[in-house]
């Protein structure tokens, strides 16, 4: 039977060799030729980031890498394994995940792996060391198939100066390479900030060289080369040395409120141009270098910068920050109660230490009561909480009313807070995650979270927290649940109080108020702020100009806005709170600031201060000013104490207070840098 | 062991040395081993032919994989001569031993071995040698079942075709290195073990309607395979590539077009040694070992390729007729080894020639490899063994 099997086999090979050498009349012909071309991608340098006087943000360097040639390795006897392992050790990682790195992805080799083609050299150590560098170089012998190649990588100039801003990098993975079809393999993308928001720009447009392969896929000569064109410029209107001031001061200020006692775990400065709405500065703390990001972070500094201990470095609080905004949202509760006849400019109000709503006692800060009544002017100056409550609980009630009268509830305050882009992305141009919108209560988004919720609260109700120790804690949050169960879908009196004085569920980010307050010395425009100015093609033309939005005009008249601003001018000195840390600058009666001390449950007070100057009166008579500067320290305490000082500095600076002024003639650049050819 | 109590001379046991060498060679089938020798000295050959061009292309020694085959030849020699020296009496002692280290290397493999071409079947062993444990397998698979029977034929001690608890206990043997090179995943070496064992069971004269339903599993294994999606996908590209040859000549199929058209271009005698143009322009992918044969197809044409399967059927004719006469084990054992290299040959000519799916088996005695030549040059070995003692037992 075997014998019989093979016997069959045997003739059934021979026939068919016979067929296919000679019987065949069809025979299949070699169509390609002898060689066939393939594609190396030449990436291209990535476009500078520029400052609002042309100076570099962040540049290109040169920096050598470390390729690797998959076929020298697989032709030698070991497949290159003695050279991938002295290799890993000169480079300090490990030779196995060295020898992953370097196969060619497929759907049987997972990553990590190449993601390019598996002709082209494989970079194994981007930004390689000297040292690195000089050992392959001079034992070529030792490392066959290893090679050094120059290419350009991002540079920041300035460390970390306005890391959150400019963003980092990183190198193209397949996940990016699938979503964006314009993408190569060389390609660095921007992961963050204005890398990431101007990145189709900045990325500029890969070259190719092409070249031939022999059947075996190896290059046997180079064919035609396009040349990469580099990425266009984008020129900011970040001023380097105001941010550099400002993220000075504010790590000094940290650093001072520690010394006190307080934990000042983290703050934030902005510094807007009120009449462009272009942003100056953007400072946030605690920062980090985009550097580390350059070519690659390692998974221990990536572990390091997102650990909690490390308290987001990456995340730019003036922007992406929202915190209650304590009493510097009163310049919107003012706006509101003059503009619907709550309150008379003419009129005074009173201001106790305490007043009771809704059957809730709630206070001034530190219990601070004045005898008499209050004008808006004093109530402004002195911060007095009191004296804004008592509008908010009689618009809160005919609100009730107009309700059981089924009509629509005015809402007067939150239409105000809405009109000053509260609720609402800045629409900066930064990436959609990165700028916080704020927020605020009202009846409909109450109603509307109760609804979501509401199974929840009365199943923790019923279930009452049996695993929250302490039982105080315990019963604390039962009856938290039960009264959300049932009455979460009400708006009260108390909580329209707590938003007139920026408490509650009122949150802003450093930079909306920034935009608020420019509001209040231009005339009145919200803009959507920017931080690029222009994107400059390698020519030195300007090929885009960005300019900031007038998103709407605040419903508040001139009038109103000259009152406030005057009421919180610091020329009146101990009438207004926050002044006094400048009590004693040359420039005092030119600058104006509404303090903020915010209560945050558990936490210390967040201490802000929202300033402008140098204030003028333009021919309509309406108040102008030329900066907006903003400060926030989280858990620093008052906002007189902690913000006051470290805005100073800043004014200080942009005054040239105590030193030539940080930016020429103190005023925001208004022209763009020339620049000629390339920058880089 | 009942063995030791019969045998004096166990536990082990060679032929005394060279004084006896005529005797020794007197009894060995010089057929059978000219034939191999032939086709590993062809095998040398045809890798130079396919090695040469590349390899100074890629600034290397022309000649590097012609010495390290010939290298290989001579190991082989010196393990297959070591092999027919063995009494194969001796089979029923170390056939468990043989089968059983098989196994661990395929253990072995799986646990730290490397991956080549997708599937996890080499253990680098240093130097830049590899083993492949599934070659050695085929084997130990060989002896240990072979061993198996006449170990239990002769406790029964009759003359009936094996029972049915004989037959499980050798499908068990079978199954686990069956399932471990599955695991690999090697689909061409399970064939090849399938279609060795198969020839063990034909030989031990097991009852047919074992070996139908046999056959019939694994049909319907193989069916509910390609299914389930339990092949690999480079496996089933594979296949796909076998039923529908003109769909992606770049891509799976590129192996297959790419040795069809270097074996047309042959011709009666060939081009010639050295100017195939296909061979030398590096068109066939691995040509040195799985697609060797489109080499001889080039290169010597009609004439070399049938050359090289006719070689293979003397081989098998020799191997059987060594089988008819001796002794249960002996036969077995000859049997298995016979199938096995019959199988592996025509399954390797076969994809070369565009008749069978691509598996990655090589060319017994003529692809470029170590591991393979090694396990093939000890079975050659041991079919030697098995008719010295069979003349032994005549005379």
């Amino acid at each position: 039977m075997i014998a019989t099997l093979v016997a069959s086999m045997v003739l059934t090979l021979l026939g068919r060799l016979y067929y296919v050498q000679l019987l065949d009349r069809h025979k299949p012909l070699q169509l390609a030729g002898s060689v066939y071309p393939g594609t190396i991608i030449v990436p291209a340098p990535r476009g500078a980031i520029l400052d609002a006087r042309g100076r570099p943000l962040v540049d290109n360097v040169f920096a050598r890498v470390l390729t690797v040639d998959r076929q020298t390795l697989q032709a030698l006897p070991d497949h290159g394994a003695a050279v991938l392992s002295k290799l890993a050790v000169l480079l300090g990682v490990d030779a196995l995940t060295l020898a992953q790195e370097i196969q060619p992805c497929s759907p049987t080799v997972p990553a990590p792996c190449w993601t390019g083609q598996p002709y082209q050299p494989v970079p194994v150590a981007v930004d390689a060391t000297t040292a690195a560098v000089l050992t392959v170089s001079e034992h070529r012998e030792d490392f066959p198939g290893v090679a050094v190649a120059t290419v350009t990588l991002p540079n920041y100039p300035g460390g970390s100066l306005a890391a959150q801003l400019l963003g980092y990098t990183g190198l193209v993975t397949a996940a990016d390479l699938a979503n964006d079809a314009a993408l190569t393999d060389a390609d660095t993308i921007g992961r963050s900030g204005l890398q990431q928001q101007y990145d189709a720009v900045l990325r500029g447009t890969d070259g190719t060289q092409l070249v031939s392969l022999d059947p075996q896929g190896e290059v046997v000569g180079p064919g035609p080369t396009v040349p990469a064109v580099p990425g266009d410029t984008l020129i900011t209107s970040i001023d380097a040395d105001v941010q550099r001031l400002a993220e000075r001061s504010l790590v000094q200020q940290i650093q001072a409120s520690r010394a006190t006692g307080q934990l000042a775990t983290a703050g934030a400065v902005v510094v807007m141009d009120p009449n462009s709405g272009r942003i100056i500065a953007a400072a946030s703390y605690p920062t980090y270098d985009p550097q580390l990001f350059v070519g690659g972070i390692s998974t221990a500094d990536y572990a390091k910068l997102t650990a909690p201990a490390a308290n987001d470095p990456l995340l730019s609080r003036a922007i992406a920050g929202q915190y209650a905004p304590g009493s510097t949202f009163k310049l919107i509760t003012a706006s509101s109660d003059v503009m619907h006849g709550e309150i008379s400019l003419n009129g005074t109000y009173p201001c106790p230490g305490s007043l009771s709503i809704d059957g809730r006692v709630k206070t001034n800060y530190d219990r601070e009561s004045f005898a008499y009544p209050l004008s808006l002017r004093d109530a402004l100056g002195y911060s007095c909480d009191t004296f804004f409550y008592a509008p908010a609980a009689a618009e809160y009630y005919a609100d009730q009313a107009r309700v059981a009268a089924g009509r629509s509830p005015a809402e007067y305050l939150q239409r105000m807070a809405a009109a000053y882009g509260v609720g609402t992305a800045p629409g900066v141009d930064l990436p959609a995650g990165e700028q916080a919108s704020g927020s605020f209560a009202d009846r409909a988004s109450r109603l509307a979270r109760w609804t979501a919720d509401k199974a929840r609260y009365c199943a923790d109700a019923a279930a009452g927290f049996p695993t929250v120790n302490p039982p105080t804690r315990r019963a604390y949050l039962t009856a938290l649940a039960k009264e959300n169960c049932t009455d979460g879908w009400r708006y009260r009196a108390g909580d329209n109080a707590d938003m007139a004085i920026g408490q509650g569920e009122t949150t802003m980010s450093p930079l909306q108020l920034a935009v608020a307050y420019s509001s209040l010395v231009n005339g009145g425009r919200i803009f959507a702020p920017t931080l690029g100015r222009a994107v400059v093609d390698g020519a030195g033309r300007v090929v885009r100009t960005i300019t900031p939005a007038v998103r709407n005009t605040v419903p508040v008249s001139q009038q109103v806005r000259n009152y406030i601003a005057s009421s919180l001018s610091f020329s009146r000195g101990w009438a207004v709170s926050g002044a006094f840390a400048y009590l004693n600058s040359p420039y005092r009666d030119l600058i104006g600031g509404k303090t903020g001390t915010a209560e945050v449950f558990g936490h210390g007070d967040t201490s802000w201060l929202a300033t402008w100057g140098p204030v003028s009166t333009d021919a309509r008579g309406a108040v102008r000013a030329r900066f907006v500067v903003v400060g926030i320290v989280e858990q620093a305490g008052t906002g007189a104490t902690a913000a006051g000082p470290m805005l100073k500095r800043i004014w200080d600076g942009l005054l040239g207070v105590g030193g030539p002024a940080v930016i020429p003639h103190s005023r925001p650049e208004t022209t763009l840098p020339t620049l000629t050819g390339r920058s880089r | 062991m009942t063995l030791l109590a019969r045998d004096p001379r166990a536990p082990f046991s060679l032929t005394p040395a060279l004084s006896q060498l005529g005797r020794r060679t007197q009894r060995s089938d010089w057929v059978l081993t000219a034939s191999a020798l032939a086709l590993a000295l062809i095998g040398a050959v045809l890798v130079w032919a396919a090695t040469r061009d590349l390899q100074r292309a890629a600034g290397g020694d022309p000649q590097f994989y012609l010495y390290r085959h010939l290298f290989n030849i001579a190991i082989a020699a010196v393990l297959m001569l070591a092999a027919s020296r063995l009494d194969a009496r001796l089979l029923r002692l170390f056939g468990p031993v043989v089968y059983l280290a098989s196994l661990l290397g395929l253990v072995a493999v799986l646990a730290v071995g490397s991956s080549v071409n997708g599937a996890r079947a080499w253990i680098r062993v240093g130097a830049g040698f590899e083993l492949q444990p599934s070659e050695f397998m085929k084997l130990g698979l060989i002896v240990g079942t072979a061993v198996l029977f006449a170990h239990r034929a002769a406790a029964r001690d009759d003359d009936r075709p094996p029972t049915t608890p004989d037959v499980l206990l050798a499908l068990g043997l079978i199954g686990v290195p069956l399932a471990l090179i599955m695991l690999q995943p090697d689909l061409g070496s399970a064939m090849v073990l399938a279609a060795a064992a198969f020839g063990v069971l034909v030989a031990a004269r097991v009852r047919a309607r074992w070996l139908i339903g046999l056959l019939l599993l694994g049909v319907v294994t193989a069916v509910l395979a390609v299914k389930t999606g339990l092949l690999a996908e480079y496996q089933l590209e594979r296949f796909v590539t076998f039923t529908h040859p003109g769909r992606d000549t770049q891509g799976a199929a590129y192996n297959v077009t790419q040795a069809h058209i270097a074996i047309a271009h042959g011709g009666l005698f060939g081009t010639g040694l050295f100017r195939g143009p296909q061979t030398n322009g590096g068109f066939v992918p691995e040509q040195r070992t799985d697609f060797v044969f489109s080499v001889a197809g080039e290169e010597f044409g009609l004439a070399g390729g049938g050359v090289i399967i006719a070689l293979f059927g003397v081989l098998c004719w020799r191997g059987l007729r060594i089988a008819r006469k001796a002794g249960t084990a002996g036969r077995l054992v000859a049997a298995g080894i016979v199938c096995w290299f019959a199988v592996q040959a025509f399954q390797n000519i076969g994809m070369n020639l565009g008749l069978t799916p691509v598996t990655g088996l090589p060319l017994p005695f003529v692809s470029y490899g170590g591991s393979s030549m090694f396990a093939q040059a000890l079975a050659i070995g041991l079919i030697q063994a098995v008719r010295r003692r069979t003349a032994a037992a005549e005379r």
